[in-house]
């Protein structure tokens, strides 16, 4: 059976951010109940593509119409906690365009929509756990009411792993972005290190693709197989 | 073997795409067959913590097949809702059976914006005794039944306040 381990409050957020106003709102004021873990719990489910489609496999546009923006070409690998691939993992993954507006009714954003950009993509890990996606990279945009909170550039990530536990929505920033120091996202993440892990890398530009920048990240999903490891 | 700490959780933010929310919460149909059992509709509505209703929060449910297996490939327990602008969600599904040791459930998780990472909770059926609906204290037992309606089961969802939904932490 798959092992989860309790949340570590120093590498994962949750709670109310005073930099966050709804999570005063949304947010239980009572505690949170442990409960015992088990087959219900620690169960599937694995193929969740049984009731979902593959949507795209690029969002910066088709044939010659392409997306304004910096092209650039994601590479995230999704592993669990002992670094094994995740195998045919589901990942969707949504951003907004180059100039901070989303595909959405509800963004009031004044920044013009990209008819060429497309805001979603929902894909299968292969055998490595590797998704790849080319896109543009997404602009940085006020956040309304908030006086002057910008979320910087960021990716929206939604994981499956191999049990109900270890479902994984996060984001993923770029690196060397100044809004990166202030996010109120990003920073509820309160450990250096585990933030850092929240930013993805840029791969060496030299023999890449001449037209994108290539940006590599890891999603490790909750859960360690149970059986040790051989000596 | 050394281990790697799990990503950090991170809120799904208000724009989810509309596309991603729909098309995934009718149960009963498996790889274009009906799946064996009772057939029940589960909704409810989701408030934050003034009784606002909350428009496009995203319910994911994970439940066991009628006889309260998890691995029967006549049935897949996994399914995703969105709300409405009115804060409703509507889930069709099969009753699902007991797991062995527990009473029958179906596991919640809410996503939402202003939510720092996913909330988890369960709906039971009734009052019985099960190891997790007993770790919750006596007098909120009840929010985390669902109430019977013609066609199935209501369950609302309080993120905050008055009545708040028990949700729990793993």
């Amino acid at each position: 059976m798959i092992a989860i381990e309790r949340r570590d409050p120093r590498t994962q957020s949750q709670g109310v951010e005073p930099g966050y106003a709804q999570t005063d709102r949304r947010w239980p004021a009572q505690p949170l109940i442990r409960r015992p873990l088990g087959a219900s719990e620690l169960s599937g489910p694995i193929e969740v593509m049984r009731r979902l489609q593959p949507v795209r496999g690029d969002l910066a546009g088709h044939g010659a119409k392409r997306a304004i923006g910096q092209l650039i070409h994601l590479r995230a690998r999704v592993v669990d906690e002992d670094g094994a691939p995740v195998a045919g993992a589901a990942v969707e993954i949504w951003h907004c365009n180059a100039a901070g507006k989303y595909i959405h009714p509800n963004d009031t954003h004044e920044a013009p929509p990209d008819p060429n950009f497309y805001g979603a993509a929902r894909l299968v890990a292969d055998r490595d756990g590797l998704i790849e996606l080319r896109t543009i990279k997404p602009g940085a945009y006020p956040v309304p009411d908030t006086g002057g909170w910008w979320r910087p550039p960021h990716v929206h990530f939604s994981v499956w792993g191999r049990v109900w536990l270890s479902r994984l929505v996060t984001q993923m920033f770029f690196p060397g972005e100044p809004l990166n120091e202030k996010d109120a996202i990003l920073n509820a993440i309160r450990e250096p290190e585990a933030r850092s892990r929240c930013i993805a890398r840029l791969a060496p530009t030299e023999g890449g693709p001449e037209n994108a920048l290539v940006y590599d990240y890891q999603l490790v999903v909750r859960g360690r197989n149970g059986t040790p490891a051989m000596p | 073997m050394k281990r790697l700490a799990p990503s950090g959780e991170m809120t799904l933010g208000p724009f989810f795409p509309r596309e991603f929310a729909q098309g995934a919460n009718d149960l009963t149909v498996v790889d274009g067959k009906k799946a064996a059992g009772e057939i029940i509709e589960i909704s409810g509505c989701v408030r934050q913590a003034d009784g606002r209703p909350l428009d496009n929060v995203v319910l994911e449910i994970w439940q066991a097949d009628a006889q309260g297996r998890t691995d029967n490939p006549g049935f897949f327990g996994w399914g995703r809702a969105a709300t409405n602008s009115d804060g409703i969600y509507s889930f069709k599904t099969i009753k699902p059976g007991a797991i062995q040791g527990r009473a029958p459930h179906v596991n919640f998780i809410v996503l939402y914006s202003g939510l720092m990472r996913a909330l988890h909770t369960a709906m039971f059926f009734d009052d019985a005794k099960d190891p997790v609906l007993d770790t919750v204290p006596k007098e909120r037992k009840a929010l985390l039944i669902g109430k019977k309606t013609p066609s199935g089961y209501r369950f609302d969802i309080r993120l905050r306040g008055e009545g708040e939904t028990p949700f729990f932490d793993d």
